[in-house]
């Protein structure tokens, strides 16, 4: 195991085009994906519960005045609009000037954020994996509809990511970034998150999903507050490893941070597993239960669950996936 | 090691080498031990926080954690060290030297077990034994000693003051007398070169005088010492004993009469050591279903030993048991010492004398002598053999010489003159006499038991002069007629008179006189069973080659013995009676059953009479100083050492939960 007090998420090279591998081409995403696997996502699309303004037309419709056919809403005339759109039979009944407004569709700005740091490297098989592997599977269904998708690796900061993109002509370089994703450094969610919002500032916004064991120090609770109030709607999956749902240590050690390497020793009795299980069981019942009160959708997953009942079932029961 | 080399103490428990030994497998088992434990299992997890909420000792704190290890470990090792300290019982060498060696010998001989004091003398003994334990001083060590016949060390010089108590509480009585000397010979030699040598001797002082005398007090190379030395010894006594109060039985025998298979003959020495006259019964049962055949009511005065003989005790039976009973009859004790109140003689098993008659034919001699049955195995000689035959009258129990004399009178063995002549007569021959009347006789001594010679009519008999150790048992008018003379390795009875020239043998006298002077002749040697006396080794001979003897003693206990060379070694402990059965080389059976009685048979131990104060070898015996005097208590070392590491412990426990130890 790395010392991740040490180490910074790395995030591989920008892909080099096509010739990459599909299955992310670097040792780490050996396995990640397989074409069965790949199969099946392309079956799925991708459910939002908000409409977004997009750059260019694309399968989601948005409230915003345009180049629409459904029928949206009226608003009063102002300088400036096209006289195209004003409703002269409304204006024959009761004599205002409004303009009909129409849903336009657009395309939708995916942006998958996926903890790298030092504890994600953990468990068997490691929680990092899985993270990405979802990640990516979200990223190749947005990608088969024709949404904007972004990958980026956090950790005590945004780390340069996978910028967005659309089509599917992406989906290898998103698995190649994907696979060469390594843990290292510290959680620090907030962090990461002001960096993301700082780089979008002038962008869309869109759907967010965080991966992560939300184990940082400082919370999660900040992090997903300006994820909302910057108008982002958010998905959080909460990645587990195993061994931590079942520990199995017993007598006497020494307990190591993986991030922090800060270092305890501890007398492993039956006790204290259960007071572990206990703050364990109290840490994702607050993180839940806060997901819930903010209307933000929440899945708790662990490392050892099939990938197919993950993405299949769990995000369908999830309604984000349809 | 050093540190217990110190010259100012000395190691009561563990010795130096071995302390050291210990302590340093200890301290580098501890200290492997806990070098595995500072290597702890190293264990990656995810979040801490998790973890380190439920405690534990951050590694950060590296000089803390150093500290309170080493702490840790220091106290593991004190407390190792504590513990070997307390092993190794450490005492001032000084305080050492200054205890005694004493040795507490505690009588347990039979008299001991007299009821005048409460649970018996050896209870009281036991008692004073434990106070004397109680009271001993810093640096004693005192060696607890049993005695009677027999000398038992109970426990080695110790200053285990459980051990000892233990070991005094196992002191219980036997029925054997105590043998003193050998008690205090004993205490004498392991008391050699000790410092401080003490004895102090509890006991009843029932010791015989020769025994008390015995002891010397000068030093053992003295010139004039040849007894038993007990200079350079502290000698006390610790008397035991309240009153005199005890009749018994000192001696018990029964032996079979030659030629009366019927019965036997019964003797009995009764003492009395009251201090007034006292009435007992003496009760005679037999066999094992202790049928009553004799009852004497006896009155005996202060201090009078008699001695009382039962002639014609019936034999149908050959195991005599001798009660002493108060003398009203009741069943209740007669006096304060059980152990001499019962006494037991085994009747011995008829024997055949074997008898050679030396003389012309004789019918009223052959006559008589068939009388007498199986009791007499009769070969005859011609009187013209009569030196010829000289050798192997050793071969025999009695031999007879009727009408002929050898010419040199024998000096060894048993004979019956009839009618002894000419120069080897052991009898000087004054001439004859004629028509001569048994005036004077002993009617008492066993040649006449059961007769009166007084109206037998004698023709002729010969003037025969006696010498000084002569017994004229009966005799006309000072001219002797039946002679009974016993000298060492020689006995001799003679007739003066030939019977043919009376009319003794047409009496039924005569028979009987021919057997009581068998019997007299035969005496012990041929119907005198063995009775035992406790407390000595019995010698038997092993018959017929035997390799093994079973033995079952008065208790029941069944014992093995081997043949030491050509007898065996019964030590005997109980009174009652031993059955033996042999077996033959390599346990092929055919050996002889045998009973055995044994008794106490010593008035020194039945002479209960309290011993306030013990002199031996002149030496009046001082009491026993209880005050300790040479610094109280001994000091334990090893027991503070215990206590300062139980308070080790606590204080590890206590600092363990405030995390000043790991």
């Amino acid at each position: 195991m790395n010392d991740g007090a040490a180490a910074q998420p790395r995030a591989p090279s920008q892909p080099d085009g096509d010739d990459a591998d599909a299955d992310g081409g670097g040792a780490h995403g050996a396995g990640r994906f397989d074409e069965r696997f790949l199969r099946k996502l392309e079956t799925l699309s991708v459910i939002v519960k908000r409409t977004f303004a997009g750059l260019t037309r694309a399968n989601r419709r948005t409230r915003r005045v345009g180049a629409g056919i459904e029928f949206a809403d009226h608003r009063a005339y102002a300088a400036g609009d096209d006289l195209r759109y004003l409703d002269w039979n409304l204006y024959g009944r009761v004599g205002r000037l409004l303009v009909r407004l129409f849903e336009e569709d657009e395309d939708l700005s995916i942006s998958v954020l996926v903890d790298a740091s030092a504890s994600m490297g953990m468990g068997q098989p490691r929680k990092l994996d899985v993270a990405l592997q979802v990640g990516a599977a979200l990223a190749y269904v947005g990608l088969a509809n024709q949404d904007r998708v972004a990958l980026y690796p956090i950790g005590e900061t945004l780390s340069a990511g996978l910028p967005p993109a659309r089509g599917k002509a992406h989906i290898l370089p998103l698995l190649r970034f994907a696979g060469g994703v390594v843990p290292g450094g510290r959680t620090n969610l907030a962090a990461a998150v002001k960096t993301f919002l700082r780089r979008h500032r002038r962008g869309r916004r869109g759907l967010v999903i965080l991966i992560s064991d939300f184990y940082d120090p400082a919370g999660y609770r900040e992090a997903l507050n300006l994820l909302r109030h910057d108008r982002f709607e958010v998905v959080v999956i909460q990645v587990s490893a195993p061994e931590e749902a079942h520990p199995a240590l017993r007598g006497d050690v020494t307990i190591r941070d993986v991030e922090t390497g800060e270092e305890r020793e501890l007398t492993i009795a039956p006790a204290v597993i259960d007071a572990y299980l206990r703050r364990r069981a109290a840490l994702l019942r607050g993180l839940e239960g806060f997901c819930r009160d903010s209307a933000v959708p929440c899945f708790c997953i662990t490392s050892d669950t099939p990938f197919d009942d993950v993405v299949l079932r769990l995000f369908r029961a999830g309604n984000v996936l349809g | 090691m050093g540190f217990f080399a110190l010259p100012d103490f000395l190691l009561g428990g563990l010795s130096a080498g071995a302390s050291a030994g210990i302590a340093l497998a200890g301290a580098a088992l501890l200290t492997g031990l806990y070098l595995l434990k500072l290597q702890r299992r190293r264990v990656l997890v995810a979040f801490s926080p998790l973890w380190t909420a439920l405690g534990g000792e951050r590694r950060s704190e590296r000089w803390a954690r150093r500290l309170r290890r080493w702490v840790s470990l220091l106290l593991q090792l004190a407390f190792l060290a504590l513990l070997v300290l307390a092993a190794a019982d450490p005492r001032p060498a000084a305080a050492d030297r200054g205890g005694r060696s004493v040795v507490i010998l505690i009588d347990r001989s039979a008299s001991m077990s007299a009821r005048d004091e409460e649970g018996l003398r050896i209870g009281r003994a036991r008692r004073a034994a434990q106070e004397i334990v109680a009271g001993m001083a810093a640096g004693d060590r005192l060696m607890i000693v049993s005695f009677a016949a027999t000398v038992t060390p109970e426990t080695g010089f110790e200053d285990d003051t459980a051990r000892l108590r233990a070991a005094i509480e196992r002191v219980g009585t036997g029925e054997e007398p105590g043998d003193l000397r050998g008690a205090l010979a004993f205490a004498r030699a392991v008391l050699r070169e000790r410092p401080h040598p003490t004895l102090i001797l509890i006991s009843d002082g029932a010791f015989s005088e020769d025994a008390r005398r015995e002891v010397r007090w000068t030093d053992p190379g003295s010139p004039d010492n040849g007894g038993l030395s007990l200079a350079g010894v502290d000698v006390r006594f610790v008397p035991v004993g309240r009153r005199r109060d005890n009749v018994a039985i000192l001696s018990f025998a029964a032996r079979r009469k030659p030629g009366d298979l019927t019965s036997v003959e019964a003797a009995l020495v009764v003492q009395n050591f009251r201090a007034v006259a006292s009435k007992v019964l003496v009760e005679i049962v037999a066999g094992p279903q202790r049928v009553a055949i004799e009852r004497v009511r006896l009155t005996l005065e202060r201090d009078e030993r008699r001695r009382y003989v039962l002639p014609d005790v019936p034999a149908a039976d050959t195991r005599l048991e001798a009660t002493l009973l108060p003398g009203d009859g009741s069943a209740a004790a007669v006096d304060d010492l059980a152990v001499d109140d019962r006494a037991f003689a085994v009747v011995p098993a008829a024997a055949t004398l074997k008898v050679l008659r030396v003389g012309e034919g004789n019918l009223f001699l052959d006559g008589a002598l068939l009388s007498l049955g199986d009791a007499v195995d009769v070969r005859r000689a011609r009187a013209a053999a009569v030196s010829s035959t000289r050798d192997s009258w050793n071969a025999y129990d009695v031999v007879i010489f009727d009408g002929v004399t050898p010419p040199q009178a024998p000096t060894v063995g048993r004979f019956l003159y009839l009618d002894p002549g000419g120069p080897g007569s052991p009898f000087a021959v004054r001439g004859t006499l004629s028509d001569p009347v048994v005036s004077e006789t002993k009617p008492h001594h066993p040649l006449l038991r059961h007769l009166a010679l007084t109206d037998i009519n004698i023709a002729r008999a010969r003037r025969l002069t006696l010498a000084a150790d002569d017994v004229a048992v009966a005799s006309a008018l000072g001219n002797p007629l039946i002679i009974a003379r016993t000298r060492p390795n020689l006995r001799v009875v003679a007739l003066a008179f030939d019977v043919r020239q009376s009319d003794l043998p047409m009496r039924s006298a005569f028979p009987l006189l021919l057997s009581n002077a068998l019997s007299f002749l035969a005496g012990n040697q041929q119907s005198q069973a063995v009775t035992l006396r406790t407390g000595q080794t019995a010698r038997l001979p092993a018959p017929n080659a035997a390799a093994a003897l079973s033995v079952v003693d008065p208790h029941g206990q069944r014992r093995r013995l081997l043949a030491l060379g050509d007898s065996f070694e019964l030590p005997v402990t109980s009174v009652g009676f031993y059955s033996m059965a042999t077996t033959g080389d390599g346990g092929s059976g055919g050996g002889g059953n045998r009973d055995l009685a044994a008794n106490l048979n010593d008035a020194v131990e039945s002479d209960t009479a309290p011993v306030p104060r013990l002199s031996l070898g002149g030496r009046l015996l001082p009491p026993v100083d209880q005050t300790p005097t040479r610094g109280g208590q001994h000091r334990s070392y090893g027991s503070w050492a215990l206590i300062v590491a139980a308070a080790l412990t606590l204080f590890e426990w206590w600092s363990y939960h405030r995390r000043w130890t790991v």
